[in-house]
């Protein structure tokens, strides 16, 4: 694992703390920063776990058309138009005319547009060569095949049992409650026919309903195809030659009931429709992100994601950069150097540490926010398992720098456009390296502000490894940032009184608080001994 | 199986933004000064790569050329006239050993040539074929991918690395496909175009020539 800063989402535990980063579990609560986004309401961060999700539109991914909501139902999710999956190996199909042209070239062009070909036309796939013609399915014109497969597919006995089984329950089924369900995720649980089913009524609920007759004896192989696990299958499999003749699950399980095992029998689909979606936040039940109607336009008209409001971090280790440099010019100036020299080169480039050592970090702060910020960090002390027992002590001690440091605001002439900027601070970085040499010994300025440019500031922080540490480094970080707010008022209502990418009004300028957790991963540790063992990266 | 396996394989694509993020505080990229032509606009193209044609190619500016590419350019469109057969966008990347073809078809009984279309912020991988008609803004194709011929590739798309892309698909805004047959994986967080926006201009920032004291 590359070192690396991920941000805490509270969604997953009851106290706005996060669980020690020793615990497996805690991975579950840490998200990377572009994945998060910020709730202006409630002033807090919110995660694509705790986020309520609802279809705002929906589309084919291959035509890209934007199918209405109404018509969605009735074409079963699945594109109406041209637009076909293989059933071997689910790339899109193309309708070919069944009567190339002579010339041999059909091989490299296998679309016909419709103006030419003659008919029957079947649908060809483009990856494994698969066509229709194979399973008997032609069309005579190369237009509306959606429409000619879905009746197939609707005259399957399946699908008609299905739509008996539909309608005879209907009359229990109130309309609204699905369409509650449907609307509000978890309402489900509370739909009246289940719990009728579960509830003291049940008798009752069961006399009302009639006895259902199926259209076909259950277990009977006659009516529904093969791949029920009659005897036509164990035939089947008895004469079975290459393994390639019996359908995979994964071109069987597309469908929503037992299919022929016969790979050779397999249908072509029409296209799962996609659909974008707006996410809202869970406990206020305002909007986070709500995408354009147009289907393909990646633009938003509400985006509200964390990375516009939260300092964004990256971790960087010093000494493995200079490793990593050490490499490259040892394996560009001779060849020769010892092997083990090398190897812990090697392992410290990628980031392992070795226990005993202390070893210095960067973090880089870079401010999204148009007004300067002043940030403290702090290291969350948790009782470790073996901390807990007063026997061991933590493997290993982080040290930041404790007072507050600035970072600059955010201004769009900044952005990358000057390009001396960006390394005009190449002193910094080389007398980082140079520290690396003396390493273990103390040295002036590893942790503090090393760097400030634009709106990103670097602080060194240092980490001490114990004799016996082991495994991972990482720890929870608190990060505590204080920025303007225009709103004099937190109570407010208005939207402004979060750290929000406006324009300062003349209000009366009040200082706000917002904090929260990060966890913030160094690397390996290795023991000096197994070094040349454990290089695993 | 097949597509669990490719979402387990990319269960944590957030991996790649994190090196993205990572790589901003990285080391410059360095190329020997002798190597590339900068033009006024900012282009960068190696004399290694092979430009065919380059009359027909449109460079956007800030867009990198690496050694090996194949640009062919010559395969144009019959007839009279000036054609553009391959334009690229703004800070754009062609990785090391990238063949960028336009795709022909014959239609109505006349083989043809047709241009290639790539928007703005889109990196290629080494080692990639790209015969697509359209690539959108933002796109990021990984290495050792090949890209059918008139594939349709929406705005902030990724594909990952060694995919293969059959002919004529369609591959919608936001998504990561992945496999062979190129697949849909999954969707992409809702903050890819600042990511890949920020990544390309950081990539174009990092790549500079070796200072000659060196």
């Amino acid at each position: 694992m590359p070192p690396g800063v991920e941000y805490y989402c509270p969604c997953l535990s009851s106290t706005p703390h996060p669980p020690p980063s020793s615990l497996a579990s805690s991975l579950y609560s840490f998200h990377p920063l572009h994945s998060l986004f910020f709730c202006e309401e409630c002033d807090a961060v919110r995660c694509n776990r705790c986020v309520m999700v609802e279809v705002s539109g929906y589309y084919c991914p291959n035509c890209l058309f934007e199918v209405p909501s109404a018509s969605v139902r009735a074409e079963k999710n699945r594109c109406a138009r041209n637009c076909f999956m293989c059933p071997n190996c689910q790339n899109t199909l193309t309708v070919v005319a069944s009567d190339p042209p002579d010339n041999g070239e059909t091989r490299t062009s296998p679309i016909v547009l419709s103006a030419v070909g003659e008919p029957p036309f079947f649908l060809y796939c483009n990856h494994c060569r698969w066509d229709s013609a194979e399973v008997d399915m032609t069309f005579e014109k190369p237009t509306g095949l959606a429409a000619q497969l879905q009746k197939f597919e609707d005259s399957a006995p399946e699908a008609l049992e299905f739509e008996r089984l539909k309608e005879h329950f209907e009359p229990f089924l109130p309309a609204a409650s699905s369409a509650l369900a449907r609307d509000i995720p978890g309402v489900v649980k509370y739909n009246p026919l289940t719990r009728s089913r579960s509830g003291r009524d049940r008798a009752a609920a069961k006399s009302e309903i009639p006895d259902y007759r199926a259209r076909v004896e259950a277990g009977s192989s006659h009516g529904l195809a093969s791949g029920s696990g009659g005897e036509v299958d164990v035939d089947f499999m008895k004469h079975l030659e290459t393994a390639g003749e019996v359908a995979s699950l994964e071109q069987r399980w597309v469908n929503s009931w037992t299919t022929s095992l016969h790979a050779n029998d397999l249908k072509p689909l029409r296209i799962p429709l996609h659909s974008k979606k707006s996410k809202r936040c869970p406990s206020c039940r305002h909007i986070l992100i709500k995408p354009e109607q147009k289907a393909q336009s990646v633009r938003f008209k509400i985006k509200l994601v964390a990375a516009n409001y939260l300092p964004a971090i990256t971790v960087s280790l010093p000494h493995a950069r200079a490793a990593m440099e050490m490499i490259k010019r040892s394996s560009a100036l001779n060849k020769s150097t010892s092997t083990a020299v090398a190897e812990e080169h090697a392992a410290a480039a990628s980031g392992a540490m070795i226990a005993g050592k202390t070893y210095p970090f960067h973090l880089a702060f870079t401010n999204p926010l148009y007004d300067p910020i002043q940030v403290r960090l702090h290291v969350q002390r948790t009782l470790t398992p073996s901390s807990a027992d007063g026997k061991q002590k933590a493997p290993f001690a982080v040290t930041l720098p404790s007072s507050a440091f600035p970072i600059a605001a955010f201004a769009e002439a900044w952005e990358y456009e000057d390009d001396e900027d960006m390394f005009g601070d190449e002193g910094d970085y080389d007398g980082a390296r140079g520290t690396k040499d003396r390493d273990g010994r103390a040295r002036p300025r590893t942790v503090g502000v090393l760097e400030r440019r634009a709106n990103v500031t670097v602080v060194g922080g240092e980490v001490v490894l114990g004799k016996e540490a082991r495994g991972n480094i990482k720890f929870n970080m608190l990060v505590t940032y204080t920025y303007r707010s225009d709103d004099p008022e937190p109570e407010n209502d208005d939207p402004t009184a979060t750290p929000s990418k406006r324009g300062t009004q003349d209000k009366q300028p009040q200082m706000k608080t917002f904090s929260f957790y990060t966890v913030v991963e160094l690397g390996n540790i290795i023991r000096r001994e197994e070094s040349k063992v454990d290089m695993d990266p | 199986m097949l597509r669990l396996k490719a979402y387990h394989r990319f269960r944590f694509p957030s991996e790649y933004y994190s090196l993205v993020l990572k790589a901003a505080m990285d080391n410059p990229i360095y190329y020997a000064r002798a190597e590339y032509i900068e033009t006024d606009t900012g282009n960068k193209v190696s004399r290694r790569a092979t430009i065919a044609g380059p009359q027909n190619i449109i460079l956007g500016g800030k867009t990198i050329i690496a050694s090996g590419a194949i640009i062919r350019g010559d395969l144009r469109r019959t007839g009279p006239g000036h054609a553009v057969v391959i334009s690229l966008g703004r800070y754009c990347l062609v990785g090391e050993g990238c063949v960028m073809r336009p795709p022909y078809k014959t239609y109505r009984g006349n083989f043809n040539y047709y241009p290639m279309k790539i928007g703005d912020h889109v990196h290629i991988g080494s080692n990639t074929v790209v015969e697509a008609a359209t690539i959108g803004n933002h796109v990021d194709i990984g290495k050792n991918c090949v890209i059918g011929k008139f594939t349709i590739i929406k705005d902030c798309a990724k594909i990952a690395d060694g995919t293969i892309v059959p002919p004529n698909t369609v591959i919608p805004a936001m998504s990561l496909f992945a496999g062979s047959p190129a697949q849909f994986v999954e969707d992409l967080p809702e903050s890819t175009q600042e990511m890949v926006e920020a990544y390309t201009k950081n990539y174009y920032t990092r790549f500079q020539p070796m200072p000659t004291e060196r």
